[in-house]
Formats: C-alpha cells, sequence, structure tokens
C-alpha cells in the first residue's frame, strides 16, 4: 500500500502537485524529492492541490518552507489550494497564511500565474 | 501491546500511522469532536518523531511506549522512551514572523504540540527512562 503519491499535471504555465495520504516525517522525503525533480527542470510556478490529502504533520510543512525561496528567487511561487478544514487548521495553527498564498479552488492559483 | 490502552512501536518513522490509528481508535470511542481529535493525533505524531530523530536518531532498535489514560475530563497521552533528558515544554515558541521572513525550516512539532494541547509534562522516571504527559481538556 502506497501511503503517499503525488500526481503531476501542467496547467497553462503551472505545475500542479496533486498530493494523496498521508505526509509526516515518513513519507515527506517524497515530496523533497519531486521539489528537487522540479528545481532541475526550471519548473518554478507550482500550485499544490490538498483535495486528496488525508493528514500532515510539520514533516509536511518543513517541505514547503524548504522549497519556496527558491521557488519565488526564480519568479515563481508555492500556491496551496483545495485543501479541507482538517489540513488547513495544521497550516493555519502556525501562521502560514502569512508567508504561503492559500485558495479554495485550483484554478484561482493557477490564474494568479497567469 | 501490553493492554487495550497501551501499544509498543519500534523506533521507526514507518511505526508513525500505527501510533496514530491508535490515539484516533481511542480518541472515537469516546466520542470526541473530530477537531479536537485531529489536535491530540498530529501532537502525539510530532512527540514520537522527535523521540525517532533526535533522541533515538533513527535507531530503529529503540522502542517508544504510547499509552491511554482515560479521564472524564481529559484525555491523556503519556509516552515513554530511554535515551537522553529533554523537556520540550521548557522549549520557547518561535516568533513566526521572523520565522516566515528567514524562511526558516523545522523546529515546529514542538510550537504545534503546545498549540494544540493544554498540557505537557515531562518527567525523568529513571536514569534511563522518560515520559512525556500530553494532556487534552475535553
Amino acid at each position: 500500500m502506497e501511503e503517499f503519491v503525488i500526481n503531476e499535471k501542467l496547467i497553462k504555465n503551472a505545475t500542479i502537485l496533486y498530493l494523496n495520504g498521508f505526509l509526516d516525517a515518513h513519507t515527506s522525503n517524497i515530496l523533497e524529492k519531486k521539489f528537487e525533480d522540479l528545481l532541475a527542470e526550471k519548473k518554478h510556478r507550482i500550485v499544490v492541490n490538498f483535495a486528496r490529502l488525508s493528514y500532515i504533520s510539520s514533516a509536511g510543512l518543513g517541505v514547503f518552507m524548504a522549497y519556496i525561496e527558491n521557488m519565488r528567487n526564480n519568479e515563481g511561487d508555492i500556491k496551496l489550494t483545495n485543501m479541507s478544514e482538517k489540513i488547513f487548521n495544521i497550516f493555519d495553527m502556525l501562521g502560514f497564511p502569512i508567508l504561503f498564498e492559500i485558495y479554495k479552488e485550483e484554478t484561482e492559483a493557477v490564474d494568479k500565474f497567469n | 501491546m501490553k493492554n487495550n490502552n497501551q501499544i509498543l512501536i519500534s523506533s521507526s518513522t514507518k511505526n508513525l500511522h500505527i501510533v496514530r490509528d491508535f490515539i484516533e481508535q481511542k480518541a472515537k470511542e469516546i466520542n470526541l469532536e473530530s477537531k479536537i481529535v485531529n489536535q491530540i493525533i498530529v501532537s502525539v505524531d510530532e512527540a514520537c518523531t522527535n523521540i525517532i530523530k533526535h533522541t533515538y536518531k533513527y535507531d530503529e532498535s529503540n522502542t517508544i511506549e504510547v499509552e491511554y489514560k482515560s479521564d472524564i475530563e481529559k484525555f491523556i497521552v503519556i509516552i515513554r522512551y530511554k535515551g537522553k533528558s529533554f523537556d520540550p515544554s521548557k522549549k520557547h515558541n518561535p516568533n513566526m514572523k521572523q520565522y516566515f521572513a528567514k524562511y526558516k525550516v523545522g523546529g515546529l512539532g514542538i510550537p504545534l504540540i503546545k498549540k494544540s494541547m493544554d498540557k505537557i509534562e515531562y518527567s525523568h522516571i529513571k536514569p534511563d527512562l522518560n515520559a512525556l504527559t500530553l494532556i487534552k481538556v475535553i
């Protein structure tokens, strides 16, 4: 059984990452590897769709912190969308909406890149 | 497993989901509302993650015991582990504005526990045994 899977799609000039499953200290390296690949491919405009993510801990939050500066320095960003209340609460508790743009719908985030 | 209110895992992040499932099951048995359940689950996950990473340094030969204690007013979780002592309740929460301005990474596990739980107690039981008690008023 896969605990955490990422699907990727290109919409307009943004790369959408669809997170599925559980993002914790055991699986966060999968997301880290994905961001490394995106940097190597010079993809810096990233939208992360959380609709199918069931769980996140601080290990997951750490991955977004580790890459957002690099993406922004390359005229990109990491925009977050489609969070359930449960996932949003974790981001919100630590004040992540100060740094990250969080949208209800994926299309809103994609449009912001255009 | 010693009894229904206790589990023992080897010190690996691959076992975090076992701890989360255990806490979820206990919380559901007493019909806690989902927001509170999620706060307790993430706190116990963060505490175990810190022990696996920092105390045991990913050495899977070590173990962590997680015990649920029932109480009318509180949901109590006791996490017992060996190794060097460290009292997370003494650690100050970072200033998040500065944290974000400097694009810092890591160190958010304990702040998340402190924001989610009502009380954290640390005790050094024996020279080589620690107990971290996480308490949520329900």
